[in-house]
């Protein structure tokens, strides 16, 4: 028992030494972090508040005063710019742990328990995969935005945009989990404990957990960005957040109309999208190769 | 070997459909029924001679549950959201109200209107908008669809066409310069969402050069930036997985084997490491079904392509309930007919996956 | 090698078949530019039988399709009504009773004569409760109309519309009503064949069934894509100019504006208000103020609205003007009821911009001790416009008034049945003139009026509206609509006008007489090219 506990955290050791050695993932790795920094500090270090209307200043380019332009109602593109920070990183991390606590769990069940209850759990995820993903996010997006759950405006049109993302997303991760699970359960140390008599609980915790973590991070990493992306699509299809906060799929979704007229308003928020998804997509791919050993020291 | 000559007739016969209708021309229908019987004839004996029938007939027996269940969740979502079909700008009468309630069953109990629909469903009636008052569900599915199966297939083969070639190169000569700016391509373009590069794509190749045209869906320059777009979030995907599989049948023990032996490297490359990587790749079809039906909704509406991921969306927002159920089932057997016929072609091409 | 090479065929087919394509007829359906006007109507019909059709686009359709009795002189300002399918009509018993003269020789598109009967054929059938049509409303009050629709009485004989001995239409009304011509400018009380409707069934829309008698006839209803209108030659009236028209259903403001900046389209009537003040340079934009009114209700039932003196304060602290500079789409500031360009328009009427005044009125209603006020929502449905007013209306209340409101945007459905149910303590709603004439706004805030969600009535401004109503002579008509605009405006303020607003179009630069007009109704037959 102890052996697979050493093992279990060489390999999370093993994976952080040939995470260090990829350049591109390291780099994505800072720039993640100086995005969360910006979106902690936001109101230290934005330049305005984000909602203070400039009305002389209506949809003007950037300027010395106004680095990144005005919005339609004055506002400083770059403070509101550095507040949609926080709320698509929220979307993006919050919506990624839900999907992962539910992922995880449901994926565990049926993998561990396998047979009736398997196919039983299965099932579902076949029913919700075969539902367009649109109008699931869409229904469930309005029917508990109307739910009156909670009092406040803003916190509402948040929490169900949170709620609607990650009851889309956890499937995915559910099914990988199960067949980690799967494959770990047939590993012979992991059978001898359950000869031996180890109770059902403490196996999972004990040897199924540590063992999916490499690929679960790596999913969880991947979840983020495609997060960010169907919370602009949600701004797109006018389902987005509460004004005057306003995520960058918002910002985006504001500007791209008037793209031949007031490039600033599409090219700021596109660019900080473009960054943090790419920053993202490209540590995933870091993580995986560090996770996965045959793939170790290939890239 | 007939069965080999057989599936290179068809892809044949379906390439050539697909390329009159992307040039806008008349197809033939000799040509269509030749081609739905070279198709559905190949998969029938295929699925027999393998002994797939009870599979086959298992998959569709459990499309049919899932189906029903996908449509009582929707039934049921649709009816505890607020906000009625007639509600207006324009409040209506109460007389108004009612005679509307009365034309279209809406004062009955719910259960009675829930049994009501499924056992027209079950006839194949989805029946009449309220919206587009008079219209049958059917009639607008049959006018809308064959649009968004032209965008959708456009979009695949060319996320194909770009995706395969791409991941195979960089696979190949990975740790190149060549694998790295192409996976860096890939992930950029996976990077954005589409309703931010439509309006470049528009800017760049109508605006500036002129060369295509900015929206609609009337021929070759109308087809090109639309379906570009959407293919391009599934390209990066094929091309990242087509270099993942690349390596993996590389580093297996019959590649190393084959080399070892001195093969040809292109022999090696065309003969063994093609056909054993593009599997993974085929078995993404399904869920790339899938992204690129979500997609096409960003796309029908900044192109203004007459498509039915648009009614899919905005009936939701008329409340117009047999619309939303009619599309969100049309999308489901779609998904699950592509998962199917993923499933089968893998089986196709190799031949040691065990089905059932 | 195979695939490389097979790549590389597809893809020289490609080009070959994309250059021998580029080469293309000069508009779809072989349709030749020079005489086809290509507009965009934004969405698919939702219904051409003009029984039945509720909707911005559908009307358009119809109109050119159809006539009605009679009809506006878009040439006048005042959009005064003018003779159609009626050559002559007359009010009696003050204006409780209408007599409308059939017009004579008057062909529909499959040759059969237009008569009277065809008028209370589709009087008949818009008022059938089992056709429930939405607009059955606009005949509520001709005698028994209502109690005919709501199914308590079946005989339509009953109901007040038939033959005098001299073939004339007679038709009495349950109360006077100075405006009742108008009325019949509206699709929705235009004649309809029955022959046809009971033979076709649903389908009497279809381009090859449908018959129609307007200046223009349907040719061809490509769904979701394109709709043809083709002159009617036999036409009544002054024959069209233009042979055809090319609608497009394009409903992403700005993909239209590419095809309008390409010399794609001729016509558009929604602009992306962003961009107004770049494309106001442009030399195809042209303007109008609408007869419609922009503005905000107060829940009187919600804390602290049941108090006058907050709405009184509210009203009085915010600067309509600052909207729409900040809109910069040339609608009209409004503070009165009724609009400008409207028959009772009143500068002066209403609370006017005075933050001093409102926080006084603020003090003396209690709430001295600002904190002390009661959660506020600001509503409305989700919309770029909507949100970009009501972002506004919470900074100046804070800056003016020193109270906080919280703005909280809905989906459109969702939003209209919560003011069904549970009206939020401001809301957002807007009014297009149905015709031009007061009565529409006035009778929206009765106490029986279904759109008036405030909870606020008043018997006296119901009896001033049902009276301005029925008044023949205008300065008694204006004294009695002054009298409720200032109950309403200035007294008692259950709502916030906001704006008129402007319709902004882009014409074509080819593209003369144009009939821009204030209630929204394009009709083509006098469109020519230069």
């Amino acid at each position: 028992m102890g052996a697979s506990k050493t093992t279990g955290r060489s390999l999370q050791h093993e994976a952080w030494i040939a995470l260090r050695k990829n350049k591109v993932a390291m780099v994505s790795g800072f720039l993640i972090i100086f995005v969360c920094a910006v979106a902690l500090l936001a109101p230290w270090i934005s330049p305005y508040p984000f909602d203070e209307q400039y009305l002389d200043q209506v949809l003007a380019g950037p300027s010395e005063r106004h680095w990144f332009g005005t919005d339609s109602l004055g506002r400083d593109m770059l403070s509101r710019l550095i507040y949609g920070a926080r709320i698509s990183m929220a979307v993006g991390v919050i919506t990624a742990f839900v999907s992962l606590i539910i992922g995880t769990a449901y994926g565990a069940l049926a993998g561990w328990f396998g047979g009736w209850t398997d196919s039983a759990l299965m099932r579902i995820i076949d029913i919700l995969d075969s539902i367009p993903s649109i109008i699931l996010l869409i229904l469930v997006k309005l029917v508990f935005e109307a739910a009156d759950i909670i009092g406040n405006p803003e916190l509402k049109a948040l929490t169900s945009m949170l709620l609607a993302l990650s009851l889309v997303s956890w499937v995915s991760l559910a099914r990988v989990v199960r067949g980690q699970v799967l494959q770990v359960k047939q590993m012979s140390y992991v059978e001898a404990a359950r000869s031996m008599g180890a109770s059902q609980l403490r196996m999972v915790a004990q040897h199924i957990l540590p063992n999916i973590l490499g690929p679960v991070i790596v999913l969880l990493t991947f979840q983020i960005p495609s997060n960010i992306l169907a919370e602009s699509f949600l701004s797109f299809l006018g389902l987005g957040l509460q004004p005057p906060y306003s995520s960058w799929g918002v910002l985006a979704n504001d500007g791209w109309r008037s793209m031949s007229s007031y490039p600033h308003l599409m090219i700021t928020p596109g660019v900080a999208i473009f960054v943090a998804m790419l920053a993202f997509n490209l540590l995933g791919d870091g993580l995986r190769d560090a996770f996965d050993p045959q793939m170790r020291g290939r890239a | 070997m007939i069965g080999r000559l057989w599936g290179t007739g068809t892809a044949l016969l379906v390439a050539s459909i697909i390329l009159l209708s992307f040039f806008n021309y008349e197809i033939p229908t000799p040509l269509v029924y030749l081609t739905a019987l070279a198709f559905f004839g190949g998969a029938g004996v295929f699925i027999f001679t393998r002994g797939l029938t009870i599979y086959v007939i298992k998959r569709c027996l459990g499309a049919v549950f899932v189906m029903w269940v996908i449509a009582t969740l929707t039934f049921v979502l649709l009816r505890t959201l607020p906000g009625g079909p007639f509600d207006s700008e324009k409040a209506l009468p109460p007389e108004i109200l009612e005679n509307l309630a009365k034309k279209y069953k809406l004062n009955e109990p719910l259960i009675n209107q829930y049994g009501d629909y499924m056992y027209n469903l079950l006839q194949g009636d989805l029946g009449q908008s309220y919206k587009y008052i008079n219209r049958g569900i059917t009639s607008i599915i049959a006018e809308s669809l064959p649009n968004s199966i032209q965008l959708g297939v456009y979009a695949l083969i060319i996320s194909y066409m770009i995706g395969i070639p791409m991941g195979i190169l960089a696979g190949w000569k990975r740790g190149s310069w060549v694998d790295f700016s192409s996976m860096m391509v890939a992930m950029s373009g996976q990077s954005l969402p589409s309703f931010l590069i439509a309006p470049i794509f528009i800017m760049v190749f109508a605006k500036q050069l002129g060369w295509l045209e900015p929206a609609l869906w009337e021929g070759p320059t109308y087809y090109i930036i639309p379906m570009v777009v959407l293919g391009i979030r599934p390209a990066a995907v094929i091309a990242r997985l087509t270099r993942a599989s690349v390596l993996e049948v590389i580093h297996s023990d019959y590649i190393r084997t084959a080399r070892a032996k001195g093969l040809d490297q292109k022999t090696v490359l065309f003969k063994h490491v093609l056909r054993n990587s593009l599997i993974p790749v085929l078995s993404l079809s399904g869920p790339l079904a899938a992204a690129i039906l979500t997609g096409s909704f960003v796309i029908e509406q900044i192109f203004a392509i007459p498509g039915i991921a648009k009614h899919l969306v905005l009936s939701v927002t008329n409340r117009d309930y047999p619309l939303i159920l009619g599309t969100t089932l049309l999308f489901s057997l779609i998904l699950v007919v592509a998962n199917l016929v993923t499933d089968l072609l893998i089986a196709i091409v190799d031949p040691r996956v065990k089905m059932g | 090698m195979v695939l490389f090479k097979s790549v590389f065929i597809s893809c020289l087919i490609f080009t070959v078949g994309l250059t021998a394509c580029t080469k293309k007829s000069n508009l779809e359906y072989g349709l030749d530019v020079k005489d086809t006007l290509r507009i965009n109507i934004e969405q698919e019909p939702p219904s051409l039988d003009w029984s039945k059709a509720v909707d911005v686009t559908s009307s358009l359709v119809t109109n050119n399709l159809m006539d009605g009795l009679l009809e506006y002189n878009l040439a006048d300002p005042e959009l005064g009504v003018v003779a159609a399918l009626a050559t002559d009509w007359k009010a009696s018993d003050n204006a409780k009773v209408w007599t409308f003269t059939i017009r004579k020789g008057v062909k529909w598109t499959d040759g059969v004569e237009f008569t009277g009967q065809h008028v209370i054929d589709g009087w008949e059938r818009l008022l059938d409760p089992k056709v429930a049509s939405e607009y059955a409303y606009f005949l509520f009050d001709v005698k028994n109309a209502k109690a005919f629709n709501g199914g308590k009485i079946k005989d339509f004989k009953e109901v007040g519309i038939k033959f005098n001995d001299e073939g004339q239409l007679v038709v009495e009304l349950e109360k006077p009503m100075s405006f009742f011509p108008m009325l019949l400018t509206h699709h929705a009380t235009f004649p309809v064949r029955k022959d046809l409707i009971e033979k076709h069934g649903d389908h009497w829309t279809d381009p090859d069934k449908m018959v129609s008698l307007g200046p223009y006839k349907l040719k061809l209803w490509d769904h979701d894509k394109n709709l043809v209108m083709e002159r009617f030659d036999d036409y009544y009236g002054e024959k069209a100019k233009i042979k055809n028209i090319l609608c497009y259903m394009i409903n992403e403001y700005s993909t239209a504006m590419n095809l309008f900046e390409a010399g794609k389209l001729d016509f558009l009537y929604s602009l992306p208000f962003k961009e107004l003040p770049i494309l106001k340079t442009k030399p195809g934009f042209r303007k109008n103020i609408l007869l419609s009114s922009y503005y905000y209700g107060f829940n009187i039932k919600k804390a602290p609205f049941d108090n006058v003196k907050v709405r009184k304060a509210f009203v009085h602290a915010v600067d309509r003007k600052q909207i729409t500079d900040l809109l910069a789409a040339d609608h009209t500031p409004m503070r009165g009821w009724i609009p400008p360009g409207m028959f009772g328009y009143e500068e002066n009427r209403g609370l006017k911009f005075d933050p001093e005044l409102a926080r006084k009125l603020m003090d003396e209603a209690g709430f001295k001790d600002r904190a002390k006020v009661p959660r506020i929502n600001l509503a409305f449905n989700t919309n770029e416009n909507h949100q970009r007013i009501a972002e506004n209306v919470q900074a100046q209340l804070k800056k003016n008034l020193g109270v906080e409101v919280q703005v909280q945007n809905e989906e459109w459905k969702v939003y209209l049945s919560r003011l069904r149910t549970d009206t939020p303590s401001i809301y957002r709603l807007g009014w297009l003139a149905d015709f031009p004439d007061p009565s529409t706004f006035m009778s929206l805030m009765t106490s029986v009026s279904e759109n008036n969600h405030t909870n606020w009535s008043s018997k006296k401004y119901d009896e001033l509206v049902s009276e301005g109503g029925a008044a023949l002579d205008k300065e008694k008509r204006r004294a009695i609509y002054s009298e409720a605009q200032k109950l309403l405006t200035e007294d008692e303020v259950p709502v916030m006008p906001v704006y008129a607003a402007a319709r902004q179009v882009m014409i074509s630069e080819r593209t003369q007489n144009f009939p821009l007009n204030s209630i929204e109704r394009y009709l083509f037959k006098g469109v020519s090219f230069k």
